[in-house]
C-alpha cells in the first residue's frame, strides 16, 4: 500500500542579524532560528571586536587609565570613568569634597537622561514611529547641550579625576543648566504619557519579551531590565556613592516584566534624574574647590585591591582594580551591564514572532544602538506545503 | 536576619575571610567545594535573592596560581561578597556552575577565553568568544601575565 500523505518537517529558518549590519553600531551576531514566524531559538555570538582594554590598562599608569576607561563606551563614559576613579580613590583613601560629589552626580545623571531618551527614541523608530524618534532626538539635544556646558564636551566628557572633577560650574552656567532641565521635563512627561496611552506602542510592547522575577536574578540581568521585572536593585541606593545618599530620589520598579515595563522604567528614571539634577544644582555645596591639584596625587599606588560599582544607564557596572605597589595596575577587570543583559538574553525570544525580535532586543538597551528590521528568508520556493513541528505534534497535517 | 548573618550557614566552606576595599567581604574556599558552596547558597537565599555579578580571573604568575573570584550580590540589601579560590596555573580547571546558575555563562566563557580557566561541564566554552582568530590559532590567553600582545 503506497503512502497517502507525505509529511515534510519544515526547515528551521536561520536569520543572521549582524555582525555587520547598517544599523548595528557594534559588532554582534544574533542568530535567530524561526519556524514560520515563531522564533524557536536565538544564539548570541560575540568575538568580532576585541579591544583589549583590560590588557591595555595593565600597561598604562593608574591615571592614564581614567581616559582609557572613559572610552570603553561613548554613551556612558562618565560612569565608566567615575567607577574606575572611585576604585582608585578606595585604594588611595582619597575622598572628594561634597561639591565635587554633587557635580559628579549631575554629570552621570545627564548621561542617564540622554541615554534613556536615545533608547526610547530608537524603540519608537523600531516600531515605525519615525516622527516620534525625531522629536525625541530633538529634545535630547537640550541635555547634550547641558552636558557640554558642564563637562566641556557633548559625548566624551573626561570629567572625573581622582579626588574630584575637572571643571567647576559658575552661577551663570548653573542657572543655564537648571533652565535647560526645566524645559526638558514637560517634554519627557509628554513622551511618557505617549508610551502609556498610544495604542500602537502598547500593542507592540506589552507582553512582549516577558522576563520573570526569578529569571531576572537567575540569569543575572541588571539595571532597567531587572527593575522592569520587579527586582529592586540599584547601586545608587545600595552603595550610596558620591552624593546619592544626600539627594532625594526613588528606585523605580515595574512588575510587568515585559518590554513595555523596561521602557517605562527608563521614562520614570529620566524624570527622577531631571529632578535629581535640579536638586543637586540648586543645593550645590560650597565646601571648596572641586578640582583637586593633580600634582599632589601620588604616582605610586599602595598595594591592595578595590571593587567599585556604579549604576550605569544600562545597569550595574563594576571595576576591579588590583595594585601591587607600582605605577601601573596589576589587574583591571571591567564588567559592563550589557555583557550580562545581551549575552543572557537568548531566553527572552523563543515563542515570540520575528517582528518582536528587534523590539525585545532594543528593550534591553544593548550597546548596539539599533537592530532595525530583519529579513525573512523564504525557504518555500516550490509549491510544497510545509508543516510546522508544533502542528505535527498536534496531529494537524 | 541580615544577609551576612545568613551567610554563616555556609561557614563550613570558608578557609579564610578578609575585606577588600571599600567594604567587600572576601570568603576563600577550596576549589573542589565550588558546586556544593553555590548549591547551599541557592538553598539559603533562593534564586530570587542573589545573582552572580561577575567572575574575575587573575594570573598570579609569581605564585604559579590563577585566582578566581565570584562576585555575588545578595538581595534585598544588595551586599556584594566575593567567593575566592585558587587554581594551579598549569592546569586551571574547576567545575562549571552553568547547570545550577545560568547567569554565569558570560563570566565563565570570558574567563576561559581570556585567562584559560577550564570550567568542567560548560559545553558553551569556546575560543574566540572575545579574542581574535590569531590568538586562538596561537593558543594564547591574552590576560596571562607572560603573554605579550
Amino acid at each position: 500500500m503506497g503512502a497517502k500523505k507525505v509529511i515534510e518537517v519544515p526547515y528551521v529558518v536561520e536569520l543572521p542579524v549582524g555582525p555587520q549590519h547598517p544599523a548595528l553600531h557594534e559588532p554582534l551576531l544574533l542568530k535567530a532560528y524561526a519556524e514560520g514566524e515563531e522564533i524557536v531559538k536565538v544564539e548570541i555570538n560575540t568575538g568580532y571586536n576585541h579591544r583589549g582594554i583590560e590588557k591595555l590598562a595593565e600597561r598604562n599608569n593608574f591615571y592614564r587609565n581614567i581616559f582609557i576607561c572613559g572610552r570603553v563606551c561613548g554613551i556612558c563614559n562618565t560612569v565608566h570613568a567615575n567607577c574606575y576613579t572611585r576604585a582608585l580613590e578606595y585604594l588611595l583613601g582619597v575622598e572628594p569634597n561634597n561639591r565635587a560629589k554633587y557635580l559628579r552626580v549631575v554629570a552621570m545623571e545627564f548621561e542617564r537622561i540622554h541615554s534613556h531618551m536615545l533608547i526610547n527614541a530608537i524603540m519608537a523608530e523600531i516600531l515605525g514611529f519615525d516622527s516620534l524618534f525625531m522629536n525625541m532626538m530633538l529634545d535630547r539635544e537640550r541635555i547634550m547641550k547641558a552636558k557640554e556646558i558642564l563637562t566641556g564636551n557633548r559625548v566624551i566628557g573626561d570629567y572625573m579625576m581622582v579626588g574630584g572633577v575637572r571643571r567647576d560650574v559658575d552661577e551663570v552656567k548653573r542657572d543655564k543648566l537648571i533652565k535647560l532641565l526645566k524645559q526638558l521635563r514637560p517634554r519627557v512627561e509628554y513622551y511618557k504619557k505617549l508610551f502609556i496611552e498610544d495604542e500602537t506602542i502598547l500593542k507592540r510592547l506589552v507582553d512582549t519579551g516577558l522576563l520573570s522575577r526569578v529569571n531576572a536574578t537567575k540569569y543575572s540581568f541588571v539595571g532597567p531590565v531587572a527593575r522592569g521585572s520587579n527586582v529592586r536593585i540599584d547601586v545608587r541606593a545600595s552603595d550610596k556613592y558620591d552624593a546619592y545618599g544626600d539627594i532625594p530620589w526613588n528606585v523605580i520598579t515595574y512588575k510587568e516584566g515585559d518590554s513595555w515595563a523596561r521602557m517605562m522604567v527608563r521614562w520614570d528614571e529620566t524624570l527622577e534624574a531631571i529632578d535629581m539634577c535640579i536638586y543637586a544644582l540648586e543645593h550645590l555645596p560650597s565646601d571648596g574647590n572641586p578640582v583637586p591639584d593633580e600634582r599632589r596625587l601620588p604616582r605610586k599606588f599602595p598595594e591592595g585591591e578595590s571593587y567599585a560599582r556604579v549604576e550605569a544607564q544600562r545597569g550595574e557596572l563594576t571595576y576591579y582594580v588590583m595594585s601591587t605597589g607600582g605605577v601601573n595596575p596589576y589587574r583591571v577587570k571591567i564588567r559592563t551591564p550589557s555583557f550580562l543583559n545581551v549575552i543572557h538574553s537568548a531566553i527572552l525570544y523563543p515563542g515570540y514572532s520575528i517582528a518582536d525580535l528587534p523590539v525585545i532586543f532594543v528593550s534591553l538597551d544593548p550597546c548596539i544602538a539599533c537592530m532595525e528590521r530583519v529579513a525573512v528568508v523564504d525557504v518555500d520556493e516550490g509549491r510544497r506545503r510545509l508543516v510546522r513541528l508544533k502542528d505535527l505534534a498536534k496531529g494537524v497535517y | 536576619m541580615s544577609v551576612i548573618e545568613k551567610l554563616n550557614a555556609l561557614k563550613k566552606y570558608f578557609v579564610e575571610e578578609y575585606i577588600i576595599k571599600p567594604n567587600r567581604r572576601v570568603y576563600v574556599f577550596k576549589s573542589e567545594d565550588l558546586k556544593a558552596l553555590f548549591q547551599d547558597l541557592i538553598k539559603v537565599f533562593g534564586y530570587e535573592n542573589f545573582y552572580v555579578a561577575t567572575i574575575v580571573g587573575t594570573d598570579l604568575i609569581s605564585e604559579g596560581k590563577i585566582r578566581l573570584d565570584y562576585y555575588v550580590n545578595l538581595l534585598p540589601d544588595e551586599v556584594t561578597v566575593v567567593f575566592r579560590t585558587y587554581l594551579p596555573r598549569e592546569n586551571p580547571t574547576i567545575d562549571s556552575l552553568i547547570d545550577i546558575i545560568p547567569g554565569v555563562l558570560s563570566g565563565e566563557c570570558e574567563t576561559y577565553d581570556l585567562v584559560g580557566v577550564v570550567f568542567r561541564g560548560n559545553e558553551f566554552l569556546k575560543r574566540g568568544f572575545f579574542v581574535p582568530k590569531e590568538f586562538v590559532e596561537q593558543k594564547i590567553y591574552p590576560l596571562r601575565k607572560d603573554v605579550k600582545v
